[in-house]
């Protein structure tokens, strides 16, 4: 019984972190970003099975998060008001070529972190740009100018 | 351009109604940077402290952790001191320091061992007078022995209670 406890209690952990820490932990945009996503899963799986070997902890530990993340993702699907707290909501970093320095800001976002996303999809300028969305997931869409 | 679709700049842009998130974050953060803080403290074990017993016949003094987590390995330290000769000594140790634990090393190994009422009994033979007598015991929490429960040391010489100790101690998760 308290694998299942502990799986839910270190779900929750993780589902908190994950939605505190920031979008840009999750994006590991710089190689210091990746340090959280290395230590997570070994430090949880140590915590939740801890000296227990066997295939049907296993079994009890998946099983739970499985249905934790279904629970989740249903939740998220099913009652829109919920979205903004389990998934977050993207943000705006670039309008028309201009970065939007506030909500760069907030995310904890450079210009140069901005600019190195630009260039991993082959965009040399912002002036390129009509819009950048930061968005839940960690990642930067870029939407090109039309004219461009 | 038109704005892109799902996209509502009031909300993602110009972050209206978001101010509240951002603060909720923030104060989930420092709760999460809480918990590392509070370890310093010792609030999650298992830095060890001294409990101690004076009485003119002896001292008796109980070093180990009081705040401990599942699977860890720990020790206590049981430091006798004889201020009168003890014909006898005999350590007992409350259910709550065997309850959920493993008990790997006691050493050195004591002259006999009994249970009395389910407390472990450990009898320690000669201590003379201004000489010590420290036995080590070495643990390991059982993962699932979570919670509090309260641990008690008594020393006897022959069948007379010398010293006592009562600790409470909490296992974490």
């Amino acid at each position: 019984m308290d694998l299942a406890i502990r799986s839910v209690v270190l779900y929750a952990f993780v589902l908190v972190l994950t939605r505190v820490v920031g979008r840009r932990e999750l994006s590991a945009l710089q190689p210091f970003d990746l340090i959280l996503l290395i230590v997570l899963g070994d430090s949880i799986q140590q915590g939740l099975t801890q000296d227990d070997y066997s295939v049907t902890g296993a079994a009890i530990v998946v099983g739970t998060i499985a249905v934790l993340q279904v629970a989740t993702s249903y939740m998220s699907f099913r009652v829109p008001s919920l979205r903004p707290v389990l998934d977050g909501q993207p943000i705006v970093v670039v309008e028309d070529g201009k970065p939007i320095e506030k909500n760069l800001h907030r995310e904890r976002l450079s210009f140069e972190d901005l600019m190195e996303e630009a260039r991993l999809q082959q965009i040399a300028s912002l002036d390129e740009v009509q819009w950048a969305v930061l968005e839940t997931s960690g990642a930067i869409s870029f939407i090109k100018k039309s004219d461009s | 351009m038109a704005t892109p679709e799902a996209i509502d700049l009031s909300r993602d842009r110009d972050m209206r109604g978001r101010g509240k998130g951002l603060w909720v974050r923030r104060a989930l953060l420092t709760l999460v940077a809480l918990v590392p803080l509070l370890a310093l403290f010792n609030v999650f074990g298992q830095r060890p402290t001294t409990a101690k017993a004076t009485v003119p016949a002896a001292t008796l003094s109980v070093y180990a952790p009081t705040k401990l987590r599942g699977g860890l390995l720990w020790e206590a330290r049981f430091h006798i001191t004889a201020h009168q000769d003890l014909k006898n000594a005999l350590l007992r140790l409350g259910t709550g320091w065997a309850e959920g634990m493993s008990m790997n090393t006691i050493e050195p190994s004591p002259t006999g061992e009994a249970s009395h009422d389910g407390q472990l009994d450990f009898t320690l033979g000669h201590i003379p007078k201004n000489h010590s007598f420290i036995l080590f015991m070495q643990f390991q929490v059982n993962p699932t022995n979570v919670g509090h429960r309260s641990r008690s040391t008594t020393l006897f010489d022959g069948g007379r209670e010398v010293a006592a100790v009562h600790q409470k101690v909490t296992v974490f998760p």
